[in-house]
């Protein structure tokens, strides 16, 4: 029987070659992701080793918790007096002071070299007094910085801001903009920096200036005479230091924190790329299952005749089987291969789009293989499970009988069993939206996978009056379309199979154009009803809390004689009832003029140091009212008690809770602002107003200025901006149903050869026979264009009513996306077509009408 | 009577609806080349009907491909009316096919998504024209087709499968029309039926048909009967009798 399946297999090779490509496409994105985080994370876990191979101890403040990864220096410096004592331990050969903080460079071209807003960090440090543990190493040519006016910087950053030994450099920190002669370019171990991130290395009296605080450093690191273990020198430490607010870790441990950071970041990539791969890889069983039902639909006679002879049904099941294993092996080895180069290009992008990565070697990990196997096998097995059993049940008799039968679909059963599944689906997925308890990322996965199923297993209920009805324009102006909208409704299963394979890539984009639109329309309410200020001054593209300006901005703003009231805002990352999370801060006496996030009890006005505002959510949720107490952990303070003074309506801008500018003064470990407010006086002209404060900006290059439709216009940017990205990664969902569309036309071209021999014979031109083709697959994309469209949008639906406490309050349709999505499958199915309709024209009558 | 018909023309009568001159149809290459037509030449008459016969591989299927702008020759000339086929590129041979020949093929004449009606009318449909009601009725009346009109092909009898697609093959009034064993399939009573129809198209609307068949009963109901063998043709009867058409097919087997 294994031969059987094998010859079987050899004999239908190439139908199953396009199946087996889209299992590939997808087992190669899964394997890709893999290897390339794997490899990320090897480079740097070596990285890390290397560079504090000689620290054998670390002496820093301690954290209240850990903010996890953040751009921001999270950890309150410590006394640089306690150098001497740390150098009076015993067994300490060296040591070596750390001061860190913000910089950032501006390149000759006067343009800011990295934006910690969008990006890695751009970092301010001390050279480091002991060469052996620090991580830079001295390019030729280059010297250490020395005094006031000399800096060394990155080999990224040197190349990016096309900067070398003796440039004069602007660099930004939180004291004024100040020029510096470049001495020398280092590069982090043996990447370019450190992981993208701008350094900037100041001589050590300089750097406790403009970047840490006058006496004060943020770590010693401390190298071990010989003979000295780590753990040990770092017990002396502690017990010689003996200061509760002070932690001695060893240079292993703070390596494996590095570690784990970047494995936490990957880990983050990691998963978003994951959820396409399984994406790619759900629809890739579509076009499996598809292509199966066919295959054996055709292949019915010879498998009846098996039966006849005495094969029984399970041999038959088993034998199929055999041929799906060898197609999903194959797929997935070859799937493999192409994720390992796609690994290796995408690594390469990262290298060119600034994101330096040592030269190490491509990481092939023992779970890449055996997972990215697994996977695609079993999906390859698992979609062919129902076409073998129903081919297996086909009795023997079909062998003897003429026709090629494929057996109508009871469609009450059919009809039973998708709405059962499209109940469960929408069940899971309600429950995943809309309830607070459980595992709901996974709720939403499983129950839209279910729906899709289950629209999947209705969709030949509907698929002939939907052909026919969306057929009827062509089919009225032309007979080709005729011919072609009769191939489509010719076998309803078929065309809605390989349509629900579309389906799935464009529900998902409908989702995410319902829900960016929303959340566009719903930020520019926000912004129309409570932004009160004139002008945002904000990073050039702030995309996250990280990282602002010098508060010396918001002072040379608020000096100007034409601008009314500026105020900073800062944000910080705290913890709150057990949540991380991200807060703003602000000073009260200003922001009301500002900005009006909707005050419902108290007055933001009044909040004194000690004070917060909450949003109405989280007072609800939490049973918060004015005068309520709310701890709040700050990662270099420790607990704190803050006293509920105002509460408001808006938090899509203000989020759950507000410090006062003070807390943040005494709590945050980075002074910086990541957003001016601005207010002109009354009577003073935009166009004076705008002159004037660019004028101050001229020397931020970070900082860009903008009105309130700028403003809305660039947070609408960073929507679409991400709505893009999306929308890219699910492009390989669409690219795989376009393939399912090709696979079966060609399937259904080979069924037709003699038909369109026939066709040809009576004076049908290759022009029309490409054209039938061609409209035939419009129809089938257009098919699966509009379920996906009415799968998508209701979910888009369901998940901007399920945001709405999360600031989504606003609903829009978008139309444009809506008639994109349209041109887009129909020219998926102009695409898909042309392969099988070249075939289709070119084949030879004489061969298509030749009698048996 | 038999007469030889070196050239396939006689000087005095109008312009054929077809011939081939001198056509020469070779397959494959070299070693395993095969010599389907060897210097065939024939002419054949409008109004009338021509029967082609003779054994398999005797190159009787390959002379119809090749007259009907199926196929082309290695050498020589094939003509419909003052049409020179050989040059033709692929759209105008297939144009000539839509607009001016008509065919019957043993099975599978039929588009199993399309009713009779719509197999009917297909060339013109293809071509974009308007059926000719009263002759599409005239063609479905003679055919006895009136009330299976709207079924489909799977809904129909061999027979009148067979002759839905005669009526196809007549719908466009061509110049003439190849029939490729248009029996082979049928029951004896269909095949009976299906012919004096043919034949009767003949008579009635001064068709040309040239047909290609094994059945000598088939044969006998053609003005003339041309014999093929080894690519050749070795004979050629005016109206034969079944007999005389088996007599000349034991010659040819011999």
């Amino acid at each position: 029987m294994l031969r059987v399946a094998l010859k079987g297999l050899l004999a239908q090779r190439v139908r199953y070659l396009l199946t087996a490509f889209a299992v590939l496409l997808g087992v190669a994105f899964m394997a890709g992701t893999f290897v390339l985080t794997d490899t990320i994370n090897h480079t740097f876990d070596d990285l890390y080793t290397t560079i504090y191979a000689n620290t054998a101890a670390v002496v820093r403040a301690r954290q209240a918790f850990n903010p996890g990864i953040s751009y921001q220096t999270q950890r309150p410096p410590i006394p640089a007096a306690l150098v001497a004592a740390v150098r009076r331990v015993q067994g300490v050969r060296e040591v070596s002071v750390g001061i860190e903080g913000y910089a950032q460079l501006v390149g000759a071209n006067g343009k800011a070299i990295g934006n910690p807003a969008s990006g890695p960090p751009t970092l301010g440090e001390a050279w480091p007094l002991a060469a052996d543990m620090s991580p830079y190493r001295l390019l030729a040519g280059g010297r250490p910085p020395q005094g006031p006016g000399e800096v060394a910087i990155d080999q990224h950053s040197a190349s990016v801001g096309n900067l070398k030994v003796g440039s004069r450099v602007l660099v930004l920190t939180k004291q004024p903009p100040r020029r510096y002669r470049v001495t020398g370019i280092v590069t982090w171990g043996s990447a370019a920096s450190p992981l993208g991130a701008s350094v900037t290395l100041f001589d050590h009296k300089t750097a406790a200036e403009v970047v840490g605080q006058p006496g004060k450093v943020n770590e010693i690191d401390v190298a071990a005479a010989p003979g000295v273990s780590e753990p040990e020198l770092a017990s002396r430490l502690r017990r010689a230091l003996d200061d509760p607010s002070l932690e001695v870790v060893t240079g292993t441990m703070v390596a494996a924190e590095g570690q784990d950071a970047v494995h936490q970041a990957m880990g983050v990539f990691d998963t978003f790329l994951l959820v396409f791969a399984v994406i790619a890889l759900f629809v890739g069983s579509f076009l499996v299952f598809n292509t199966f039902s066919i295959i054996v639909a055709q292949r019915q006679r010879e498998l009846a005749l098996l039966r006849a002879i005495g094969a029984s049904r399970r041999q038959l099941v088993a034998s199929l089987l055999v041929e799906a294993l060898v197609i999903g092996v194959a797929a997935s080895i070859a799937g493999i291969a192409a994720g390992i180069g796609l690994a290796a290009a995408l690594k390469a992008l990262l290298g060119a789009i600034g994101v330096s990565l040592p030269a190490t070697g491509i990481v092939v990990g023992e779970r890449t293989l055996l997972v990215a196997l697994c996977v695609g096998t079993a999906v390859t097995l698992a979609a062919a499970v129902l076409p073998a059993r129903r081919a297996a049940a086909a009795p023997p008799i079909a062998a003897l009988q003429a026709v090629d039968l494929e057996p109508e679909d009871d469609a009450a059963h059919r009809g039973a069993i998708g709405g059962a599944l499209v109940g469960a689906g929408a069940l899971a997925l309600g429950i995943g939206l809309f309830a607070s308890t459980g595992n709901r990322v996974a709720l939403v996965g499983i129950g839209g996978a279910v729906l899709f199923v289950g629209v999947a297993v209705l969709a030949p209920l509907v698929a002939r009056p939907v052909s026919a009805a969306l057929g009827a324009p062509i089919a009225q102006r032309s007979p080709i379309g005729r011919l072609a909208r009769q191939n489509a409704m010719r076998n309803p299963r078929r065309t809605a199979h390989t349509a629900s394979a579309l389906m799935v890539g464009i529900a998902l984009v409908s989702v995410m154009a319902v829900f960016a639109t929303s959340i566009r329309a719903s930020v520019n309410s926000i912004l129309d009803a409570a932004m009160q200020a004139d002008y945002v001054i904000s990073p050039a593209s702030a995309s996250s809390m990280a990282t602002g300006f010098s508060p010396h901005l918001e002072a040379a703003v608020a000096r100007l004689p034409d601008v009314a009231a500026a105020t900073g805002i800062r944000a910080g990352t705290v913890k709150i009832a057990g949540r991380t999370m991200a807060v703003l801060a602000a000073d009260p006496t200003k922001v009301g003029d500002l900005f009006d996030v909707g005050v419902v009890a108290g007055r933001i006005g009044s909040l004194g140091a000690n004070d917060l505002a909450v949003s109405e959510q989280v007072a609800d949720s939490r049973h918060l009212v004015l005068g309520s107490a709310v701890p709040v952990v700050f990662p270099a303070t420790g607990r704190k008690v803050f006293t509920v003074r105002a509460i408001y309506r808006d938090r899509q801008v203000a989020g759950d809770y507000v410090l006062p500018l003070a807390a943040a003064r005494s709590n945050f470990v980075e002074q910086l602002d990541y957003q001016v407010y601005v207010k002109l006086r009354p009577g003073v002209s935009a166009a004076a107003g705008r002159q004037a404060i660019e004028r101050v900006l001229a020397s931020y290059p970070t900082a860009t200025l903008m009105d309130q439709a700028q403003y809305k216009a660039q947070q609408a940017a960073q929507i679409d901006q991400a709505l893009g990205l999306v929308n890219a990664l699910l492009s390989l969902a669409i690219a795989i149903a376009v393939i399912g569309i090709a696979n079966t036309l060609a399937l259904s071209v080979h069924e037709r050869i003699r038909e369109i021999g026939l066709l040809r014979a009576v004076g049908m031109t290759k022009r029309q026979v490409r054209a039938t083709i061609r409209y035939e697959s419009m129809l089938i994309a257009l098919f699966g264009a509009l379920l996906g469209l009415a799968v998508g949008l209701a979910l888009g639906v369901a998940l901007v009513t399920a945001m709405r406490t999360s600031g989504v309050t606003r609903l829009e349709i978008p139309v444009a996306p809506i008639l994109e999505v349209v041109i887009v499958a129909l020219l998926a199915g102009v695409i898909a077509s042309l392969s099988p309709a070249r075939r289709a024209a070119r084949l030879n009558v004489l061969e298509a009408i030749a009698t048996e | 009577m038999v007469r030889a018909r070196a050239d396939g023309l006689r000087a005095s009568e109008p312009v054929p609806a077809a011939r081939i001159a001198d056509g020469v149809k070779i397959y494959g290459r070299g070693e395993a080349a095969v010599l389907a037509l060897d210097h065939v030449s024939a002419a054949f008459a409008q109004g009338a009907l021509t029967a082609v016969m003779g054994p398999s591989g005797s190159g009787k299927s390959t002379l119809l491909h090749c007259l009907a702008g199926l196929d082309r020759l290695t050498a020589g000339q094939v003509l419909i009316g003052e049409t020179d086929l050989g040059s033709l590129d692929d759209k105008s041979m297939t144009l000539l096919r839509r607009e001016r020949i008509g065919f019957v093929f043993q099975a599978y004449n039929l588009v199993p998504t399309l009713t009779a009606q719509e197999n009917i009318v297909l060339p013109l449909t293809l071509a974009g024209r308007k059926p000719d009601a009263a002759w599409v009725g005239r063609l479905v009346a003679s055919l006895r087709l009136e009330e299976r009109l709207g079924h489909r092909p799977s809904e129909l009898s061999g027979g009148q499968q067979q002759r839905v697609a005669v009526a196809r093959a007549l719908v466009t009034r061509p110049d003439l029309v190849f029939a490729d064993e248009p029996t082979g399939n049928l029951d004896s009573r269909s095949a009976t039926d299906l012919l004096a129809q043919i034949r009767r198209a003949v008579d009635a609307f001064d068709q040309t048909v040239v047909m290609v068949t094994h059945d000598p009963r088939a044969a006998s109901y053609a003005d003339r009967v041309l014999f093929l063998g080894d690519g050749r043709v070795v004979e050629d009867l005016d109206a034969p009798s079944p007999d005389e058409i088996l007599e000349a097919l034991r010659r040819l087997e011999r």
